[in-house]
């Protein structure tokens, strides 16, 4: 068994790092709760909001967490003419073809990436990203704490926007009854194009966080995807907060993995509690579709 | 939720399914007449894009030289070389259908290898039963060896064992294994050579060394996580860390250790520290970190200066061991050829046993087992750049202890 020092300071960082996975998920969460698409992009869309940040470094000498906003608005922003000419026109034919509409997008972006920027790993080269913060017997690295306040506030944000403003009323009313929204005049075209930019943003704020604390590839998109998957399910389906609590709970209970069976085992961990959620609570721990 | 499940279903089923039209899709279609093509599955995409990419370089700067000097006396006729590249993204799979389609689609009379054993040995057996000669660097000779008696694959690349010895030679003849405590913590991928080195060869050799072995542990290849083996390394108070990794998990780890604050005194990272990527993504958090090497532009090899100064010129990049070891297997297959004088299969492959010639890499004869043993060299990151520390007759910079906080 591993010691005391050990054991607590693996499972605060696995409680840190869940969180900035929570908001990792959150974008996913959304789109399928809104949209009912399951987008296969999420994890490259990620990775992208990865690469901003590591050129708005390059180029602007500001740190990425402090232009986070700057950035999750031009993610945003580019995601709007990737809904308005290639989900959009697919709206009505249902969720499968939208979603191998977004399959295609994540391969041409694992392609994008090679060609733009070489197939190269890579890592935001912030200096506090390596440093670690010391609590009497708990050592944690520094980023998780800063990428799970930045998380945290992101996913609060979110949920005052979701919760308390007439955006957030028609996104709800769009999800509950997409048709019965539109008889009652909210325009649902307008409110899924911005779901999916509010989607986006959150990956792309995601992706910066996770490029500053770890290191980030072309390919490297399917993991988070795969990790989303796993919050959203648990956190309940388009569940804000839920997804904070899923992120948290994945989080641990793979540093737990990882503390007993060893680091490579953590993501059995994660999709063995993927599978024991859906087979037993398929609207996640904290229930689907809460505020 | 069942909604999700079937459109988790159905988008597999479409990955599978895009990938095969895309993939199907990059077919460059047959060799011309009075062209001698040779081809190569290599790593462009994916966690090994890092080797493949400087590979790719290696492997066309042979051809353009030849194809420059006219091409290759076939029959008694010069004939050009075309070189034809299938990315594997780092997939033994498709390593396997991508060597599979170059020698039945493309024509390939002869092949070049990937990188790593995976990759390498999955498109060698596809090569081995096709009766087509292949030349390979980039494949540790243990994990060559083991996979069977080669008949049409020969490899030019280091030997495992060497390789790591190499480390624990350079510590004990620097003086510096005495300043350590002697507790080593080892750390290693779930791959073939991960499982040789990590698994068997160091706890053996740090036994013979005198050191304690206070850690093994093993991951898959995809992990990126490692905070609880850094966490129980650092408790157990290791000051020698050997990692056998790819470059991903090379960055994650080193930048972990960090940020757990665990500094020991002496990291090594074979594979994933090799690449000059590795410095680029972790910056000062590189310095002081050894990888074992076969291959530096100092070294006093024909052609050997040259080549890293043309790929820097060419490429703006730093140069990496891995244009030698690939420039050195085309050299090899392409001089086979030659000698053959002629793309009939039996006969380069008897010419490629004959070969015993000084090339970039040094001396290159094959053995008995196919393989050509190239001599190694403990090398260390310091400031950006790799220096040769160890052995002493070679060094071209003072070793960098302890490691840098």
């Amino acid at each position: 068994m591993p010691d005391l020092g050990v054991a607590s300071s693996t499972i605060a960082s696995g409680v840190l790092l869940g969180g900035m996975l929570g908001l990792t998920a959150l974008g996913l969460s959304i789109v399928l709760g809104v949209m009912r698409l399951v987008n296969l992009a999420h994890g490259e869309l990620l990775v992208f909001g990865a690469y901003v940040g590591l050129f708005f470094l390059q180029y602007s000498g500001i740190d990425p967490l402090l232009g986070l906003p700057v950035i999750a608005l031009f993610v945003a922003a580019l995601s709007v003419p990737l809904y308005r000419f290639l989900l959009q026109p697919l709206a009505k034919r249902g969720s499968e073809a939208q979603m191998m509409t977004m399959f295609g997008v994540s391969i041409i972006l694992q392609n994008a990436f090679v060609l733009a920027f070489s197939a190269d790993t890579r890592s935001i080269p912030v200096g506090y990203a390596a440093l670690p913060l010391i609590l009497g017997p708990i050592t944690v690295p520094l980023m998780y704490l800063i990428g799970f306040a930045i998380s945290v506030a992101a996913i609060l944000g979110v949920h005052w926007l979701v919760s308390s403003t007439v955006f957030g009323r028609d996104l709800r009313a769009s999800a509950v009854d997409a048709e019965a929204a539109t008889t009652l005049g909210v325009n649902v075209n307008r409110v899924q194009m911005l779901t999916f930019a509010l989607g986006v943003a959150c990956a792309g704020i995601g992706g910066v966080l996770i490029g500053a604390a770890f290191q980030f590839g072309p390919s490297s998109g399917a993991s988070y995807l795969l990790n989303s998957l796993a919050i959203v399910v648990l956190g309940g389906l388009g569940n804000v907060l839920g997804t904070l609590v899923g992120g948290i709970t994945l989080g641990a209970l793979q540093s737990i993995g990882g503390l007993t069976l060893g680091d490579g085992y953590r993501d059995l961990v994660g999709m063995a509690l993927f599978l024991a959620v859906l087979a037993f609570r398929p609207d996640g721990v904290v229930g689907g579709r809460g505020r | 939720m069942k909604g999700i499940k079937s459109d988790m279903r159905s988008g597999a089923c479409l990955k599978l399914g895009a990938a095969a039209f895309v993939f199907g899709g990059l077919g460059l279609g047959a060799a011309f007449a009075d062209e001698i093509v040779i081809g190569a599955s290599l790593p462009l995409s994916g966690p090994l894009a890092g080797f493949g990419n400087f590979q790719k370089w290696g492997y066309e700067r042979a051809v353009n030289e030849v194809n420059k000097a006219g091409g290759i006396d076939i029959n008694g006729k010069k004939d050009l070389v075309k070189l034809i590249i299938r990315d594997d993204k780092t997939d033994p799979n498709a390593a396997a259908s991508n060597t599979e389609t170059l020698i039945s689609r493309d024509h390939a009379v002869a092949m070049l290898g990937s990188c790593t054993p995976a990759l390498v040995n999955a498109g060698a057996l596809v090569a081995e039963r096709a009766k087509k000669p292949m030349v390979t660097g980039c494949d540790p000779l243990e994990a060559f060896k083991s996979v069977r008696n080669w008949k049409y694959v020969w490899d030019i690349f280091f030997d495992e064992p060497e390789l790591a010895a190499a480390q624990f030679k350079a510590l004990k003849d620097l003086g510096i294994a005495d300043k350590t405590n002697k507790k080593v913590a080892i750390w290693h991928d779930n791959g073939p050579d991960g499982q040789v080195v990590g698994g068997k060869i160091w706890p053996e050799l740090a036994k013979a060394f005198g050191y304690e072995v206070v850690q093994n542990a093993e991951f898959p290849v995809d992990n990126s996580q490692f905070t609880s083996i850094i966490g129980e390394a650092k408790s157990k108070g290791a000051e020698v860390v050997l990692v056998d990794a790819i470059t991903p998990q090379a960055i994650a780890i080193r930048k972990q250790m960090s940020a757990s604050g665990y500094t020991p005194k002496v990291v090594n990272i074979e594979k994933g520290a090799e690449p000059v990527q590795f410095a680029e993504a972790l910056g000062k958090l590189s310095d002081g970190v050894l990888v074992g090497g076969y291959w530096d532009a100092s070294l006093p090899y024909p052609g050997a200066a040259d080549l890293a100064k043309d790929f820097e010129a060419e490429t703006k990049l730093t140069s990496s061991q891995h244009i030698a070891d690939s420039y050195a297997a085309a050299k090899v297959l392409l001089d086979g050829i030659a000698a053959a004088g002629s793309t009939d299969a039996e006969k380069i492959n008897a010419a490629l046993a004959k070969t015993d010639k000084a090339y970039v890499v040094g001396p290159v004869k094959f053995d008995e087992n196919h393989t050509a043993k190239l001599p190694i060299v403990s090398l260390q990151w310091q400031g950006g750049k790799t220096v040769i520390v160890w052995p002493k007759a070679a060094q071209n910079g003072q070793f960098l202890f302890p490691l840098p906080q």
